[in-house]
């Protein structure tokens, strides 16, 4: 019996030998999303732990990794979604591109501020296409979705938050 | 004219966004540094113990049915 059927047929040195092996690529996917190592590492051992819960709903034939790796987006969606902050920021006169880099460091602050007021689903489908540039194909197999799907959500990502940062006077540099 | 402007300078915006965004994320570190499987294993653990609130809730449901209704045992004992 293959290492697969023996995890769906929930032996335990097959899940472990499996967490060992995925456990870098579950991490390194949740934290390009999160951006932040404590809540990725939760996060990592959460979906983990789901994985093994859902074993009889594998098909051995199937992708681990990539089936692992959708059980991360959608727990890192959560998690975006639970702690999505709720104020808006003040408004500040407009001002064109400033060359003062404390200015500059404040500008980016609050374009990461109202980035992370925006829908979890828009925010994972821009972080990982925008600031993580990875494939459009990926992107799309993690969340379950087609690639035209995924450029549509980035698409509405950046208009939303340009809106946003117009109304706030922010102009990126 | 304007349209094409417009569309123009929407566009532009646009690509200052993507910019700006890049410039505003910093990159993460993606490597792992500890092994998971302890705490993997801890949570399987502590998850496996646990009985969830809903056989309880039918353990309690079964037993205010059976004192109430005593003859439902003779029809529950005929099913099984």
């Amino acid at each position: 019996m293959d290492l697969l059927q023996r995890f769906t047929h929930g032996e335990i040195d097959a899940f472990e030998t499996l967490v060992r092996q995925f456990q870098g690529d579950i991490y390194a996917w949740t934290v390009r999303i999160v951006r932040d190592p404590g809540v990725a590492e939760d996060l990592t051992v959460e979906t983990l732990w789901r994985v093994y819960r859902a074993r009889y709903r594998f098909r051995p034939d199937g992708n681990f990794g990539a089936w692992a790796r959708r059980i991360a987006t959608n727990l890192a969606i959560d998690h975006l979604r639970r702690n999505r902050p709720e104020q808006s920021f003040a408004a500040e006169p407009a001002g064109g591109p400033c060359p003062d880099p404390l200015l500059q460091r404040e500008t980016r602050e609050r374009i990461r501020q109202a980035f992370r007021r925006l829908p979890a689903k828009l925010q994972v489908a821009a972080t990982l296409a925008l600031v993580e540039e990875l494939p459009y194909d990926e992107i799309a197999s993690a969340l379950g979705t087609s690639v035209g799907a995924v450029k549509l959500r980035v698409f509405r990502a950046v208009r939303i938050l340009r809106k946003r940062l117009s109304q706030a006077g922010i102009r990126p540099e | 004219m304007k349209e094409h402007e417009d569309k123009y300078m929407t566009e532009h915006n646009d690509r200052q966004i993507r910019e700006a965004l890049k410039q505003s994320f910093p990159p993460v570190n993606t490597e792992l540094r500890r092994d998971l499987w302890p705490d993997v294993l801890r949570r399987l653990d502590a998850r496996q113990v646990g009985v969830p609130w809903y056989d309880w809730a039918l353990v309690g449901l079964s037993a205010v049915m059976f004192l109430a209704f005593p003859r439902l045992v003779l029809v529950f004992a005929y099913h099984l």
